[in-house]
């Protein structure tokens, strides 16, 4: 009785071993074929992964996290001497600044009483904390601390003090991920602040420069133009920061992004009034 | 001894594969090349597991590492996903082919696999994901693969032994 008892049982583990083998190259055809969509079981997969994975991962890569903190922290004392030199120049370089600033500031709320202007276009959702990043290989990602239990949403803009970061692209209910402006699947429709050009910009792949990908009319920014949101796609709010034209040559354009996209401590997502 | 005993070679390379997989999607500025080295040991990992543990988990494993990868390093499920799975189905073509190759000869095609892996997924990351294509990553990731590789093909047979 025993060897035909191993028998059946042999030829059962083999048929779910077949089973499940076809049962997963189907379903990752499935997956991969209906990845871009917006299903129930895709957004549950990024769900976890954000939620659940990303941090079993932090607590995994630790030990390279604290050593890369530290080497960060010795540069950082190293500098000291030198930074604190800079900025008592800066300061009374800024201090100038600031009383012609307070001019302006006057002048400029008279005006725009005179004129009936609102103030700002722009809402504060939330200010979040930069939790992880995956920008090394392939894609340009960050994960926030905040997600919809904070009233953040898809397609909100993403930015800092030096300007728009990017855009959110996922939230589960504690976190976020937003795509930086420097992944080249992400487009962001501007226009430069001196000639009103409108263009569409996307990264450049070297997570450093924005390159146009249209340009309205063929008509080229000056170098040094200062580029905006120019807000006709209704995703980012009009007037934010993007960058500077860094160089132009026949039909595109470079435009380097004022926002350091390797020291992202703080991010306030914001959205349009 | 027990411990010894439970931690059997394969579980230790599952090890290396959940700590390599941790490390690379999780970026460090100031190392970025920790990233991609770590990257590569995932994928040297995950050959190895194949070409000398083969069996029927590893399809699940792939399963589930390339769904993460996909998503963690792309927001798209596909690339990671098709490579594992092909180099899977692959090995099962052709693995009675592998076994009367001499081990000088196995570790050639251990190389090559890899290499040939890192090149399709940023082939099919830039048909897929306009992911532009880099010349300069993956010598990158070809420079950062021969420093490794003998260093980890000596721990794997150490782990092995």
């Amino acid at each position: 009785m025993a060897p035909k008892f191993r028998i059946k049982v042999f030829q059962i583990s083999s048929f779910i071993k077949n089973f499940t083998i076809v049962s997963i190259v189907t379903l990752s055809f499935l997956l991969v074929f209906f990845s871009k969509s917006d299903l129930y079981l895709i957004n549950g997969l990024k769900n976890i992964s954000s939620s659940v994975i990303i941090p079993i991962t932090r607590i995994i890569s630790l030990p390279i996290n604290t050593l890369s903190n530290f080497v960060d922290e010795y540069k950082q004392f190293r500098s000291l001497k030198f930074e604190n030199k800079i900025l008592q120049e800066e300061i009374i370089r800024l201090k100038k600044w600031q009383t012609l600033a307070i001019q302006n500031s006057r002048e400029n709320r008279v005006l725009k009483k005179l004129l009936n202007a609102t103030d700002n276009n722009l809402t504060l959702v939330k200010t979040a904390s930069l939790i992880n990043r995956n920008d090394t290989i392939y894609t340009k990602l960050i994960n926030l601390n905040a997600g919809h239990n904070d009233k953040i949403k898809k397609n909100m803009s993403a930015i800092n003090e030096r300007g728009l970061v990017g855009k959110v692209i996922d939230t589960t209910s504690n976190n976020s991920r937003v795509i930086l402006l420097t992944d080249p699947n992400l487009s962001i429709s501007v226009k430069s602040i001196s000639d009103g050009i409108f263009s569409l910009l996307t990264g450049n792949g070297d997570g450093k420069y924005l390159v146009s990908s249209f340009v309205k009319e063929n008509k080229m920014p000056r170098l040094g133009d200062i580029v905006v949101t120019s807000g006709t796609a209704q995703i980012f709010p009009v007037d934010l920061l993007v960058g500077k034209v860094a160089k132009v040559e026949k039909n595109r354009f470079f435009v380097l992004p004022f926002v350091d996209f390797e020291n992202i401590d703080y991010l306030q997502i914001v959205t349009s009034k | 001894m027990e411990l010894s005993k439970f931690l059997n070679p394969s579980i230790k390379l599952n090890i290396i594969l959940i700590i390599s997989f941790s490390i690379s999607v999780n970026s460090f500025v100031l190392f970025p090349n920790v990233n991609n080295a770590f990257y590569i040991l995932f994928h040297l990992t995950f050959i190895y597991l194949i070409f000398y543990h083969y069996h029927f988990y590893l399809y699940i494993l792939a399963f589930i590492y390339g769904i993460l990868f996909d998503i963690l390093l792309l927001n798209n499920i596909g690339i990671h996903l098709i490579a594992f799975l092909s180099l899977l189905i692959l090995y099962f073509v052709i693995r009675k082919f592998l076994t009367r190759l001499s081990s000088y000869q196995i570790i050639f095609i251990y190389f090559v696999t890899l290499i040939i892996l890192l090149l399709i997924e940023q082939i099919l990351a830039n048909f897929t994901n306009g992911y532009k294509f880099s010349l300069l990553t993956f010598f990158n990731f070809f420079i950062i693969s021969l420093i490794i590789f003998i260093p980890t093909v000596f721990l794997f047979s150490k782990l092995d032994k």
